[in-house]
């Protein structure tokens, strides 16, 4: 077998269990990337993935399908980003299609709407966590917490007028003129 | 709600999901809030409630909870086709801006100006989580005890830093016995 298609077998199957195993958000996920990438396969350094991990933060979309791209673009050209984006999303995806002749089943089912309702509680749980963890890595002395809260406080008043993405780059814009 | 499900076009659906790709910062959870402006506030294609259970569901099942969330959304408003153009138009706008920075931009985005920006826009995504928790809550936690439950996956997750998935089974089986009536 030659060494491309090897090359592309490992990213595929990495990335399967990047996209397994990432839960709760992207945020939780950079320890189980870093791990497949670099410590288990030696494809980037520490310091690359700390730079893919940057900018997989600071760009639009999902972190994981992000690294996903920038780590199988460097290893194999664009093959390689296509490969490993479709790899980090299939899981998800086969796993709802067989929930979903289950879900359908038991939607009415009163122990079932049950136990989902509860479990909003426990994605509540999860999205405080990810404002924790989020907020950690970014924020660094008092005018990044005055900036955060004033573009919730944006957010908060004006929930229905205004888009989040005009928020974010008002803020990118404060950031541009301030730092 | 029923009228509205018919007359969403496979186009729209692609293209309201392409636009919320390319316009989120922040990964998942941030991007809710942005599906949640388009979807609920903007279109009037569902409910908050409504809303709620998919990304709730959505992040209860492992992988990239933006496109778990266009998975089911895509699904509900026009099958299996529109859960594919959702999916493709949720992935998309990240794979190609991503293949821009690596293949071109790269030496631009040490660009002091770049980075400036970039921080400024990281930070509000932290008010922007904060403001996810904040909806969220307000249809989760209506009583005290919601709130002390929703605590006990806190700690789980955060202080005793076990994985995500423990915070969510606990949280869930806590709730299921203690808020039997409990109706979202």
């Amino acid at each position: 077998m030659n060494k491309i298609v090897k090359i592309l077998l490992d990213l595929f199957i990495s990335f399967m269990i990047i996209g397994i195993g990432a839960y709760g958000g992207g945020m939780v996920t950079i320890p189980l990337i870093q791990h497949e990438i670099v410590v288990k396969n030696n494809w980037l350094l520490l310091d690359e993935m700390a730079e893919v991990f940057a900018i997989a933060q600071m760009t639009p979309g999902p972190i994981a399908i992000n690294s996903a791209t920038f780590t199988g673009f460097r290893i194999a050209g664009i093959i390689g980003a296509v490969v490993a984006t479709i790899a980090v999303i299939l899981p998800s995806l086969s796993i709802f299609t067989l929930l979903t002749p289950i879900l359908i089943k038991y939607n009415k089912n009163e122990y079932f709407c049950r136990l989902r309702n509860n479990m909003q509680l426990g994605v509540l749980s999860l999205i405080f966590f990810a404002v924790w963890s989020y907020g950690s890595a970014v924020i660094d002395g008092f005018i990044d917490i005055g900036i955060a809260i004033a573009a919730f406080l944006l957010l908060f008043n004006f929930e229905k007028k205004l888009h989040p993405i005009i928020v974010i780059f008002t803020c990118g814009i404060i950031g541009l003129i301030i730092f | 709600m029923k009228n509205k499900k018919e007359t969403i076009s496979l186009i729209e659906l692609f293209w309201t999901f392409f636009r919320i790709g390319m316009l989120t910062f922040g990964g998942g959870i941030a991007m809710t809030m942005v599906m949640r402006h388009e979807l609920v506030l903007k279109k009037n294609w569902m409910e908050d409630s409504d809303f709620f259970s998919i990304v709730a569901l959505a992040t209860a099942v492992p992988g990239v909870i933006a496109v778990n969330v266009a998975y089911l959304l895509g699904r509900r408003f026009r099958g299996w086709k529109g859960l594919i153009l959702s999916v493709l138009g949720v992935v998309l706008p990240s794979f190609f801006i991503i293949l821009l920075i690596v293949g071109i931009l790269l030496p631009y985005f040490y660009n002091p100006l770049v980075v400036k920006f970039l921080r400024g826009c990281a930070i509000a995504v932290v008010g922007q989580l904060a403001f996810a928790s904040v909806v969220f809550s307000r249809k989760s936690i209506r009583r005290w005890p919601h709130l002390a439950v929703c605590v006990i996956g806190i700690v789980i997750v955060g202080v005793l830093k076990l994985h995500p998935v423990f915070a969510l089974v606990t949280v869930s089986i806590i709730g299921y016995f203690l808020f039997p009536n409990k109706k979202i």
